[in-house]
């Protein structure tokens, strides 16, 4: 201990350098502390947007792929099933120009509020939608993004069927960031009879069982009543179903540790480059100690020490800065309500020590080539040079 | 008393080897105030580097305070300077974020004296180079003859037998030149170090006990020094010729 303010003294002697190198350092773990948070995020958000006790059955081929609308009554009747319901999509643009802005499906107006019961649609708005077959469920995201209210009347053209669709807003699907748009599928199959097409298929199949233990079991249970037909299925749950649909996230998870050991390194860079300068234009000063008797371990040491100690206390400064950010990000999340998965970006107290430590080894390793040379460095070699 | 029998200094510069010093051979008694003395490049800073341990001779033996240096590893050398030695350079080389007091406890933070008591000791090394009151002056608040002086506290803070001095006053003004050499020689009178210092100051002849004449890496023989008394209440005590047989060059 007695050689710390030998080492934090030294550190201070240019104030300016070791304030622009912490700053760096400090950015730098503050990026990777929330690029670390990322894969947790979406996890996070994942989670929310998924029930464990609701599955989705597709075509094997792909979503894209439809399969027999006579399969929801087949996957109804699976024990443990409480209801289903089936998805079509629609393509609906509120102008072609701008294509589709947010998701529509034609759903099963009878289920849907028992297969979605945890989005807590009020009553009376399920029974309007129930009970008009032109009504629509709207997510509030698009409600607060056209303006629209319950009793509005919308038009949407499908960019996938030849239709040209009104509907009359039942009410709103009460989740912060939901952008869906949900109308009766009678309506929709009732539209493509007029136009002389006759639809029996289903994009998907959304399930909901009573016991999330049960899911695993109604999952093979239904894939295995389809298997060998027309339109296989795959079931998964609703989590899987997300992490499919929203990409790779394994690759996601890739890139950010690629950029995470690339800030790293750079990290490593600027720290050495400091930890060079300070190192070279103390030589006279070092070959000194060393004839005053200072070994050069000793002085290795403190050298590393000094490194370590600017790069451990701007990571703390960035992990701060991190957790603050993060902080600020779920507050914001209260009241703008796009920033709503945000708030699962949290900089946890593992992450913040981890961060810490790595900061720690960053200094080390940043030290040690320049602290290395300079204290193995003859006394009498630098001094003829010097003096 | 330093001892050097033959020694040799041969460096490498490109594909040429340079001899810096050539068998040389002398001793220093303790309690000696000497001076190396020679025109540029005539080895005294090698000579003085040898001896004092920094630097390993190519050939020939230096014994040191009854050591011979030779035996020492690099881990027991380094002890050995800061057990036996005490360094003053031509560039005072303090630690500039570090006060007079710091600078000066350096030397101690490799002993095992708490911290109250290297305080202690600075301060009497501050208070024997006449810098007591100037102890938490940085060193940039200081004049060159104060750091140099601030440079000599360090340098006997471990109670060193030996001092040695690379052009202790080449970088000061005559006033501070001749306050230098009177400290460097109260040393010597007042607490029988023995001084070994490297300079082209010709004053110093007057401080000194006894010059030791380089050039191009031969010793070329010894003067008696001064003996002029011209610090006040230090002058030498008496006469500084080095003894018959003590120092001399060997072909």
């Amino acid at each position: 201990m007695k050689f710390f303010p030998f080492v934090w003294r030294n550190l201070l002697r240019n104030k300016l350098r070791s304030l622009l190198t912490g700053g760096a350092i400090a950015l730098a773990i503050a990026l990777v502390c929330i690029l670390r948070t990322m894969p947790a995020g979406f996890d996070h958000f994942l989670e929310q947007l998924a029930t464990n006790t609701r599955i989705s059955v597709h075509n094997t081929a792909g979503i894209v792929y439809s399969m027999p609308y006579a399969y929801l009554a087949r996957v109804k009747s699976v024990p443990g099933v409480v209801d289903a319901v089936s998805w079509t999509w629609f393509g609906g643009a509120v102008d072609k120009d701008d294509g589709v802005t947010f998701p529509s499906f034609a759903v099963d107006a009878d289920s849907i509020g028992v297969v979605f019961a945890d989005l807590e649609i009020a009553p009376e708005t399920l029974e309007h939608f129930r009970t008009h077959r032109d009504g629509a469920l709207v997510g509030r995201q698009t409600l607060r993004q056209y303006g629209w209210k319950p009793g509005d009347v919308v038009t949407l053209s499908s960019l996938v069927w030849p239709l040209e669709l009104s509907f009359r807003i039942s009410g709103e699907i009460p989740a912060d960031v939901d952008p869906r748009f949900w109308f009766q599928r009678e309506y929709f199959e009732q539209a493509l009879r007029e136009q002389g097409v006759s639809f029996d298929q289903a994009g998907m199949i959304w399930a909901r069982v009573d016991d999330p233990e049960q899911v695993p079991a109604v999952m093979r249970q239904v894939d295995a009543m389809f298997r060998n037909s027309e339109a296989e299925t795959t079931s998964e749950t609703e989590k899987s179903f997300f992490q499919n649909f929203f990409g790779n996230l394994e690759g996601f998870v890739t890139v950010i540790v690629i950029v995470t050991a690339l800030v790293t390194l750079c990290i490593v860079f600027i720290a050495a480059n400091t930890a060079s300068m300070a190192v070279r234009e103390r030589v006279r000063e070092l070959a000194v100690l060393k004839a005053i008797g200072f070994h050069w371990k000793l002085l290795f040491v403190t050298l590393v020490a000094e490194a370590a100690l600017l790069s451990t206390v701007a990571g703390g400064v960035g992990a701060g800065l991190s957790l603050g950010l993060t902080g600020m990000l779920r507050a914001a999340s209260g009241w703008n309500q796009q920033l709503g998965p945000l708030s699962g970006f949290v900089v946890t107290n593992a992450l913040f020590v981890q961060a810490l430590f790595l900061s720690f080894f960053i200094g080390i390793l940043s030290g040690v080539v320049p602290s290395f040379g300079a204290s193995r460095r003859s006394v009498a070699a630098t001094l003829r040079e010097v003096f | 008393m330093i001892e050097l029998r033959n020694v040799s200094r041969f460096y490498r510069r490109g594909a040429d080897e340079v001899h810096a010093l050539e068998r040389v051979s002398l001793e220093i008694p303790a309690g000696r105030f000497v001076a190396l003395m020679g025109p540029s490049g005539s080895g005294k800073s090698t000579l003085l580097n040898i001896l004092a341990g920094l630097d390993r001779p190519s050939d020939g033996q230096v014994s040191v305070a009854g050591r011979k240096l030779a035996d020492l590893s690099e881990d027991e050398l380094a002890a050995f300077r800061a057990a036996h030695m005490g360094f003053v350079f031509q560039f005072f080389n303090l630690i500039p974020v570090f006060s007079a007091r710091e600078n000066v406890e350096l030397p101690l933070l490799l002993t095992h004296l708490k911290k109250a008591e290297r305080r202690a000791r600075a301060d009497t090394a501050l208070r024997i180079v006449g810098l007591a009151e100037r102890a938490t002056h940085m060193p940039g608040e200081l004049s060159g003859g104060e750091q140099q002086r601030v440079a000599i506290a360090r340098a006997i803070v471990t109670d060193p037998e030996i001092v040695v001095g690379d052009e202790p006053t080449g970088d000061l003004d005559a006033k501070n030149a001749e306050e230098v050499l009177g400290l460097l020689r109260a040393l010597k009178q007042d607490f029988g170090k023995t001084v070994v210092i490297v300079t082209h100051d010709p004053r110093a002849e007057r401080y000194v006990d006894e010059v030791l004449l380089l050039d191009k890496g031969v010793f070329q023989g010894s003067r008696p020094g001064g003996q002029t008394g011209a610090s006040p209440g230090h002058g030498p005590g008496g006469a500084a010729t080095a003894a018959p047989g003590t120092a001399g060059a060997r072909p």
